[in-house]
């Protein structure tokens, strides 16, 4: 490096505002300063670079390329085994005549649920649009008691392209809208969909 | 009146001394056509701004949706303003610093009208959907092959001027548009490989996560290369320019240069952070990220520390306040930028509206603030006369950063609002909030805030049209001033000192310089690519997947024109909240066959990599026919004419005929019954939407959107196979 003084050659002068060297490079009036890099930015630079070095080394040598993919596994398998746990525990706890008992009182609740989530597949008044008509006495799934419905709303009919409610609402709202949709038996709307799966009456 | 310039390099032997003049004709015009395209690059994106808050703003039009005008927004922002900002900047500056006028002014307007055709063109076809949806590498082959040709007449004319030259060592703002014209050549040429199967569409010749680090790899670089090697250059000579005072630090600017050049090409894989790509390319990707930080703000501290001992005219000249708040715009970027490249910030950041506010705060902040900045400089001048107004240039100037201040931070919010809501978990091990559309709900508040911040920066700059155009009306074009200077001797005959050891000598030796650039970003380039091309990690060869049946190949295509991918992303993370959201992690196999790809890299609406079965086809129907119908508050516009427009299966032969030269496995009995293969699907499915009762179209089966819903329901089943 240049020593940072008015005798080195290829300083040409002083700046006389800052008093720094001013190298003799001139480009269409721009000239140049000869000042060193400023050590907290090398710092920076170098700091990064460790780092850098340190990362590779283990994530992608120390590490084989797998530590994220590690990561992820665990996690999922505890979310899993926490899925599992919650499967078992709703299995045990649904008594049918509990549930129907309950759902029917909870029903009116369940219809501002049933027309924001419900409708759009189902129809506004049950009719059937994309989905089933829930207002006959055909059922295809299950037989048209609280535990099947419920079941159904929450878990959903992957095949069918119905997704599983239990994710998106909490315990309560499933067995409003459980209420709901068992209070729309018998209603005959107009345009119903012609009755899908099992007659059950 | 003649201006001699300081012969500084007068050796034994002097070169005769030349008279010549500057061609700054070609300055004005790409001046113009800055100004043209950058209101025209402004106004759509903030029509696409307003659409986002307000769906009905495509008026029902195709060509006017969000997924068409996307492509079109950052095309024109990026290579029709910024594009013609840099030549502006470079025809200028370069002249000056090399003390001649351009290799040839044919050249120069080929170059010109070469590239106005080309916006013209990009602009025409994109709304249309002529697209290859690979962002920012949008535009189709003979748009591809015409961007190739203009570049070459510009780099022949730009190192034309630098054979002829009168100034013996080039200066640093000459070493980054050098380092830019042979870096954009090569990701152009490499990421625009494509097979053409008619006049105006084809396929990539990479697919699926080979398709993707080549096309980050360009996608990144034309940030690196077109919005921040150019505009050093630039900030380079306006800076002194402008402030009158020499550049900080001569051996910063050769560390920085050097050092930016080398890393920036590697940082490409920082865009598909925690994807299926292989994790030692995101490892990289995210480390040269982070080793970009210094070099980045090498540049910023040799344009701030210039102005030392001219910082009272900050309070007084508005050039100076551009040029000073472009810098530290570019300074906030270059840091979040490494920030965002953490894997684990990015983890958050992907796919929200972070990313947008943090690209915007360095394309108003740095590439806008600095092209105005310039203008500012360069009309009087240009017009022989004084800038009509500084009062309106001050209130642009404080309409520019409080817009650009307004957007980054409204963003800001809602990317990070969205990301945290997105991974929300309760205790139960369930989502927080797991309907899509209650995350969007939220963040509609602050589209508008941002379309304001957008809108405060366009009024700025519609005062500054005008105060520039006061200017021109004012002024005159004079007689091009007559300069001398010596014309250089061989370099053969010059003594050590005059050629210069060291970096110096460099300088003086162009050719040897434009080498050493390209081997500096070709060492990052082959490192990253070639093993993508030939490792067999990346070349996934799963016979269990099947490729895409022709009716979904036909749908897909319609995917890709539609531009579905500015909205929706094809990649499910390894992460606990997107399996329970969209299912299992993408895999790389998965998209073996995808050309291009389809990742994406924001989702606006959720991803779709397995959308595939989890809705019935007349979901889809009615859903793509107006969305609302099935989620009240969707935000994505209504398609209705994909269910009245005819899917183009007379090519669907030559398309599979194409896949096939590609190396996807069809047979040559696919390739000749594809028409028939693909009626007899869509028909199949028109028959499951007709007993379903509802849908009254005796040609249903020959509808985009059927081809459509097959390639939807095909995401994630993969032929079967799931």
């Amino acid at each position: 490096m240049a020593d940072n003084t008015p005798h080195d050659p290829h300083v040409r002068r002083m700046d006389e505002i800052l008093n720094e060297p001013v190298l003799d490079h001139e480009y269409d009036g721009i000239e140049e300063l000869d000042n060193p890099l400023p050590g907290w930015w090398l710092m920076t630079f170098y700091g990064a670079i460790a780092f850098a070095v340190v990362y590779f080394t283990v994530h992608s040598i120390i590490g084989d390329n797998r530590l994220a993919e590690r990561d992820y596994q665990q996690q999922w398998a505890a979310i899993e085994a926490q899925q599992a746990e919650q499967l078992a525990a709703q299995k045990a706890g649904l008594d049918p005549e509990a549930l129907a008992a309950e759902v029917v009182s909870m029903a009116a609740a369940g219809k501002p649920i049933y027309d924001s989530r419900c409708a759009a597949c189902h129809g506004g008044a049950g009719e059937g649009l994309i989905g089933p008509n829930l207002t006959d006495d055909s059922w295809i799934h299950g037989d048209g008691t609280a535990v099947p419905v419920y079941e159904v709303i929450r878990d959903g009919v992957n095949a069918n392209g119905m997704p599983p409610w239990g994710a998106l609402l909490s315990e309560d709202e499933l067995k409003q809208v459980t209420g709901y949709v068992l209070s729309l038996q018998g209603s005959n709307p107009p345009n119903a969909k012609a009755p899908q799966g099992n007659k059950v009456n | 009146m003649i201006a001699e310039h300081n012969v500084t390099h007068a050796g034994s032997d002097p070169g005769e001394l030349e008279e010549f003049t500057y061609d700054d004709q070609i300055v004005r015009y790409f001046a113009y056509a800055t100004i043209g395209w950058g209101l025209i690059a402004f106004l759509v994106g903030l029509l696409i701004a307003l659409q986002l808050g307000l769906w009905q703003l495509n008026f029902g039009l195709p060509w006017l949706t969000f997924g068409r005008l996307r492509p079109l927004h950052t095309n024109a922002a990026i290579f029709a303003f910024a594009g013609n900002a840099i030549f502006m900047g470079v025809y200028h500056s370069s002249q000056r610093l090399l003390k001649t006028r351009m290799f040839s002014d044919v050249l120069s307007r080929m170059h010109f009208w070469g590239w106005q055709l080309i916006i013209v063109s990009a602009a025409i076809m994109l709304p249309l959907g002529i697209t290859q949806s690979k962002e920012y590498a949008e535009l189709e082959w003979p748009i591809d092959i015409a961007i190739t040709v203009v570049w070459v007449i510009f780099a022949v004319n730009f190192f034309g001027t630098i054979w002829k030259r009168r100034e013996r060592h080039i200066y640093v703002a000459i070493w980054f548009y050098i380092a830019t014209i042979v870096t954009v050549a090569v990701l152009h040429i490499v990421n625009s490989i494509e097979l053409p199967y008619s006049f105006l569409r084809s396929y990539p010749v990479y697919a699926g996560v080979q398709d993707g680090l080549v096309q980050w790899w360009y996608g990144h670089n034309a940030v690196a290369f077109f919005l921040t090697t150019p505009f050093l250059g630039l900030m380079y000579y306006y800076i002194p320019k402008a402030a009158n005072r020499p550049v900080y630090s001569y051996r910063l600017s050769i560390v920085h240069f050097w050092a930016l050049i080398f890393i920036y090409i590697w940082a490409g894989p920082h865009h598909l952070l925690n994807t299926a790509m292989p994790e030692w390319a995101q490892t990289l990707g995210m480390i040269f990220s982070l080793m970009l930080w210094a070099p980045s703000w090498g540049g910023m501290i040799n344009g701030l520390l210039t102005l030392r001992g001219a910082w009272q005219r900050l309070r007084t000249e508005p050039i100076i306040k551009f040029l000073v708040g472009a810098v530290t715009f570019y300074g906030m970027s270059t840091f979040e930028g490494p920030l965002l490249s953490i894997k684990a910030v990015n983890s958050l950041s992907h796919y929200t509206d972070w990313t947008i506010g943090h690209v915007h705060g360095g394309t108003l902040g740095w590439n806008g603030l600095l092209t105005f900045g310039i203008l500012y400089y360069l009309v009087p001048k240009l017009w022989n006369t004084e800038l009509y107004s500084k009062k309106l240039a001050n209130v642009h100037f404080w309409l520019g950063i409080t817009g650009t201040g307004v957007y980054m931070i409204s963003l800001w919010v809602a990317g990070i609002t969205q990301g945290l809501m997105w991974r929300g978990l309760t205790a139960e091990g369930k989502l927080m909030y797991p309907d899509f559309m209650e995350t969007v709900t939220r963040i509609i508040p602050l589209y508008w805030v941002r379309a304001l911040g957008g809108t405060m920066f366009i009024i700025g700059f519609c005062i500054m049209v005008y105060n520039l155009y006061k200017t021109m009306q004012s002024g005159r074009i004079s007689e091009p001033q007559k300069h001398k200077a010596r014309r250089l001797v061989s370099v053969t005959t010059l003594n050590a000192s005059e050629l210069g050891s060291k970096h110096r000598l460099l300088e003086g030796l162009p050719m040897v310089f434009t080498v050493l650039s390209v081997i500096a970003i070709l060492v990052g380039s082959v490192i990253e690519i070639i093993p993508a091309l030939v490792v067999q990690e990346f070349v996934p060869n799963d016979k269990k997947i099947k490729p895409y049946t022709a009716l979904e190949l036909a749908g897909r295509d319609i995917y890709v024109r539609e531009g579905c991918y500015t909205c929706h992303s094809q990649q499910i993370r390894p992460m606990v909240s997107e399996t329970l959201r969209y299912g299992k992690p993408s895999t790389i196999a998965e998209s073996q066959y995808d050309r291009p790809f389809q990742w994406g890299s924001k989702r606006t609406g959720p991803d779709l990599a397995r959308v595939g079965g989890k809705y019935p086809d007349m979901w889809h129907y009615r859903h793509m026919i107006n969305p609302r119908e099935i989620v009240p508050q969707s935000i994505m516009p209504n398609y209705p004419w994909l269910a009245t427009a005819n899917t183009d299966l007379d090519v669907i032969s030559r398309k599979l005929q194409v896949m096939q030269t590609l190396g996807v496995p069809y047979s040559n009995d696919e390739v000749k019954q594809a028409k028939a293969d693909a009626l007899r699907q869509a028909e199949k499915i028109a028959a499951g939407l007709r007993a379903e009762g509802g849908v009254n179209d005796a040609e249903l089966e020959q509808r985009e959107l059927v081809a459509l819903i097959a390639y939807l329901q095909r995401l994630g089943k993969n032929g079967g196979v799931e």
